[in-house]
C-alpha cells in the first residue's frame, strides 16, 4: 500500500531550483532513504513532506489523501532534525511528552507513554534532567522519543546521525533499523552517507541536482546504477571510469597516450550494441589483479597501497600515463604483497562491467539491465 | 536565526580578551594596583551622589547645607520623609501614576517590540526590509525628542489625551519600542529556526510557537528590555512636564521639579523623593539579576 507519493514536486528558490519533478512513493511501513550529495534537495524534499516548504509545484499525499496545504500540525508527520532541535527551556520528559501536552493528551496518560518511551529507548534515568546537560547521543535519543512517542503516520529523518561521532553513529545506525521494525513506521531518511544509506534503507531514492536519479533497493543500485552519476556516487572506494572506443569486440581507452587495449566476450560486446565510444565502468572489486604477466589482462604500475588487513586498496597507472590522466583503485586480498613502483596485471570481470553513454551518461541497457530498470511509480 | 553544531566532544573555550589583558597584567604589583585603583575611583564615582542623596534625606536641611560637609550623618531623621508626604500630599498620586504608567508602558512596550521583532526575524522580507524597517525604527529615536515636542503636544490636545495617564503610556510605547524591537531581534535571531518548526510539527500553530517555546526561550532578553524601557519610561521628565500639569497625570519626575521653584530648592525634600524614585528600579533589577545578566550579555541557554 502507497504511503507516501510526491506527484511531479517542484520548489524553486528564485532562479536554483532545490528539486524538480519528484515523483516518490514510499511503502506503509518501508524506511526509505533520500539519498545524494549535499546541496541536491533532500531536505527540501522531505521539508515538503512535513509541511515546513511549500511546494512551488505539485501535490503530496499521504494516504491517499492530498495534504500539500495542510499546516505542519495537522499532519500527524513526525520529524528528527538535524541538531535534534530539542526545547531547551523543557525537561526530557517534557520534551518527549510535548507533542501528547499540545494534542491535549491527560497527564496521567502523558506520563505514561513517555516512560514507555523513554523505557523503548532506554533512557528512564534521564527524564528529569534538563536537556542541556545531555551528550549528543543522548539528545538524539530524546529526539526520537519525541517523534515516536505520538505514534506519527510517517516518521522524516533529516541526517540524524549527522552530528555524532562515528562510533556513537554506528550504535545508532542499529538502534533508528531496529525501532523502525519494531514500530513498523513508514520512515523518510535523509542522509549523504551511502554507507548508512544502504545499510538501512529497504529502498534508497538517490538525488542529484534537484531530480532523482534511481529508486531501488541498495543491491540494485549498486550493481545496476542507471547513470553515471549514480555509478560513482555509489560505493566507496568509488567505481573505475574509463572513455573508451569500441571496434567489434575491441576496445581502448580514447585518451591521447594510452597504450593497451582489450577484448570484451562476444555477448557482452554484441549487448553494447553498435561500434563507437562510451564509457566503462568497473568497480574495484571486479578487477582482478595479478602478479604475472597474462595476455589477457592490461599491465599497470603501482601508485599507492591502503592496507586495511583483510584486504588493500591499490591505486594503479598505465603506462606513460599520469594518475590525473587515468588511475584505478582496485581492491585485493590483503595478502597479495606489492609495493608502489610494481608492475601489475589487470584483469576486468567482463559480467559486472558497466557502460554508460559518453554524453547522456545514460547507462547502456544490456538485458538483465532492462528488467532491473528503477521502478517508476505508475500513476 | 542560527544553528549551532553539537557535538559530543567539549569545546575548547579560547580565553575571551580580557581574560587575556586580565591574565597578562594580574601577576604585576602595580598593574593590580592600578587595576583595583581605577575600579575604586569607578565606584567612587557612580556610588557618591548616591550616597549624598539618600544619607541627605536623613539629614536636617541645615545638616546637609553645612560647611565643611557632613559626611556621615549624625542622626537618622525620617522626619523628611514625614514633611514631604503632609506638605505635599499629592506625591502620593505621583507615585501611583508613576508606577501605573511604568508598568504598563513596559508590558505593552516590550510585548509589542517583541512580536515586531520576531517578525522581522522569522518572515522572509524582501528588499532587506528585515535590516532596514527595524533600522527605520529605531532612527526615530535619532533625533533629539524635544524637536517633536510641540506637534505631539498640539495633537494630543486635540485629541484629548493632554494630562492623561493613557496619553503618556501612549506616548512612552512609542519611546520604547525601537529599543526593544532592536534588542529583541538579536535574541531571536539566535533562536534556531529548527525549535520553531519542531514546535509546528508537534502540534503549535507558528503563533503558539511563538508564545510557547519562543518566548520562554528569549526570556533574558525580555527582562533586559523590559528593564530598559522600565528605568526610560520611570525616570522620564521632559514629556510628562509637557503632557502633564496637575496630579492626575503627572509622574514622580514632574513631582520632583516641582521641588525646585525660582524661589527655594528643596534640597532636603528632593533627596527624600528622589531616594523613593530610586527604589523600585532597583528592587526590581534586584528581582531579575540573573536573568538580566544573562540578557544582557545575549546568550540562549541550551
Ligand atoms: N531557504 C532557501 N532559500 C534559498 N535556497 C535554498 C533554501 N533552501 C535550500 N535552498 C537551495 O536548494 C538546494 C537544495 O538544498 P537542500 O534541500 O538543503 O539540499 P541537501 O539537503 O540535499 O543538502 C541548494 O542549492 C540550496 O542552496
Ligand atoms: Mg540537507
Amino acid at each position: 500500500m502507497v504511503k507516501v507519493k510526491y506527484d511531479s514536486v517542484e520548489k524553486r528558490y528564485g532562479d536554483t531550483i532545490a528539486v524538480e519533478d519528484a515523483e516518490v512513493t514510499v511503502e506503509d511501513g518501508e524506511f526509505a532513504v533520500l539519498l545524494g550529495p549535499s546541496g541536491c534537495g533532500k531536505t527540501t524534499t522531505l521539508r515538503c513532506l512535513a509541511g515546513l516548504t511549500k511546494p512551488t509545484d505539485g501535490n503530496i499525499f499521504v494516504d491517499g489523501t492530498d495534504i500539500t496545504d495542510v499546516h505542519p500540525k495537522n499532519r500527524n508527520i513526525a520529524m528528527v532534525f538535524q541538531n535534534f532541535a530539542l526545547y531547551p527551556h523543557m525537561t526530557v520528559g517534557e520534551n518527549i511528552g510535548y507533542p501528547l501536552k499540545i494534542a491535549g493528551v491527560s497527564k496521567e496518560e502523558r506520563d505514561r507513554r513517555v516512560e514507555e518511551t523513554a523505557d523503548i529507548l532506554q533512557i528512564s534515568e534521564l527524564i528529569d534532567r534538563s536537556v542541556g546537560e545531555l551528550s549528543g547521543g543522548q539528545r538524539q535519543r530524546v529526539a526520537l522519543g519525541r517523534a515516536i512517542v505520538r505514534e506519527p503516520a510517517v516518521f522524516l529523518m533529516d541526517e540524524p546521525l549527522a552530528n555524532l561521532d562515528a562510533k556513537l553513529k554506528m550504535g545508532m545506525r542499529t538502534r533508528i533499523k531496529r525501532l523502525q521494525r519494531e514500530l513498523d513506521v513508514t520512515t523518510l531518511y535523509v542522509t549523504h552517507d551511502q554507507e548508512e544509506a544502504m545499510s538501512l534503507g529497504d529502498k534508497l531514492i538517490v538525488m542529484d541536482k534537484g531530480n532523482v536519479q534511481q529508486v531501488g533497493t541498495g543491491d540494485e543500485i549498486y550493481h545496476q546504477p542507471v547513470n553515471r552519476f549514480v555509478a560513482g556516487f555509489i560505493g566507496s572506494p568509488a567505481m573505475n571510469f574509463l572513455e573508451v572506443e569500441k571496434d567489434g569486440a575491441v576496445v581502448r581507452p580514447s585518451i591521447d597516450g594510452a597504450e593497451f587495449e582489450f577484448e570484451l566476450d562476444d555477448d557482452i560486446a554484441s549487448a553494447y550494441g553498435t561500434d563507437g565510444t562510451f564509457t566503462l565502468g568497473i568497480r574495484p572489486e571486479h578487477v582482478a589483479v595479478r602478479t604475472t604477466e597474462n595476455p589477457r589482462c592490461i599491465p599497470g604500475t603501482v601508485e599507492v597501497t591502503e592496507p586495511l588487513g583483510n584486504e588493500q586498496h591499490i591505486d594503479i597507472t598505465f603506462g606513460d600515463l599520469s594518475s590525473e590522466d587515468l588511475q584505478f583503485t582496485v581492491t585485493a586480498s590483503g595478502s597479495l604483497s606489492v609495493e608502489r613502483g610494481d608492475t601489475v596485471w589487470l584483469e576486468f570481470e567482463q559480467e559486472h562491467l558497466h557502460a554508460f553513454e559518453q554524453s547522456s551518461g545514460e547507462r547502456i541497457a544490456t538485458e538483465e539491465i532492462v528488467q532491473s530498470k528503477p521502478n517508476v511509480p505508475d500513476s | 536565526m542560527a544553528t549551532k553544531p553539537e557535538t559530543d566532544t567539549p569545546v575548547f573555550e579560547t580565553p575571551g580578551r580580557f581574560e587575556k589583558l586580565y591574565n597578562e597584567y594580574e601577576g604585576t604589583k602595580w598593574s593590580r594596583v592600578a587595576i583595583y585603583g581605577g575600579l575604586s575611583m569607578y565606584l567612587l564615582w557612580t556610588l557618591f551622589p548616591v550616597y549624598w542623596m539618600v544619607t541627605g534625606s536623613l539629614k536636617t536641611r541645615e545638616g546637609l547645607l553645612t560647611f565643611p560637609p557632613q559626611w556621615i550623618p549624625l542622626q537618622m531623621e525620617i522626619s523628611n520623609y514625614v514633611v514631604l508626604f503632609t506638605q505635599r500630599p499629592e506625591f502620593w498620586r505621583f507615585i501611583l501614576n508613576s508606577m501605573i504608567v511604568t508598568i504598563a508602558t513596559t508590558i505593552i512596550a516590550t510585548f509589542l517590540g517583541a512580536c515586531a521583532a520576531y517578525g522581522f526575524v522569522a518572515f522572509d522580507w524582501p528588499y532587506d526590509l528585515d535590516f532596514h524597517l527595524p533600522f527605520y525604527i529605531l532612527s526615530t529615536r535619532f533625533m533629539p525628542p524635544i524637536v517633536v515636542a510641540i506637534p505631539i503636544y498640539v495633537i494630543f490636545r486635540d485629541i484629548a489625551l493632554v494630562n492623561t495617564l493613557p496619553g503618556l503610556i501612549l506616548l512612552y510605547v512609542m519611546f520604547n519600542v525601537p529599543f526593544v524591537v532592536w534588542m529583541m531581534k538579536g535574541f531571536f535571531d539566535e533562536i534556531p529556526d529548527s525549535l520553531v518548526e519542531s514546535a509546528m510539527i508537534d502540534g503549535h500553530t507558528h503563533l503558539g510557537a511563538f508564545f510557547k517555546i519562543v518566548l520562554p526561550l528569549a526570556k533574558p532578553g525580555l527582562f533586559a528590555s523590559g528593564i530598559f524601557a522600565m528605568i526610560i519610561t520611570w525616570n522620564e521628565l521632559l514629556f510628562a512636564l509637557i503632557i502633564t500639569h496637575s496630579a492626575d497625570a503627572a509622574t514622580l519626575p514632574v513631582g520632583l521639579s516641582s521641588l525646585i521653584t525660582q524661589y527655594t530648592i528643596q534640597w532636603e525634600l528632593i533627596s527624600v523623593a528622589g531616594t523613593i524614585a530610586m527604589i523600585p528600579v532597583l528592587i526590581f533589577a534586584f528581582i531579575v539579576r540573573d536573568e538580566l545578566v544573562r540578557g544582557f550579555s545575549m546568550g540562549v541557554d541550551g
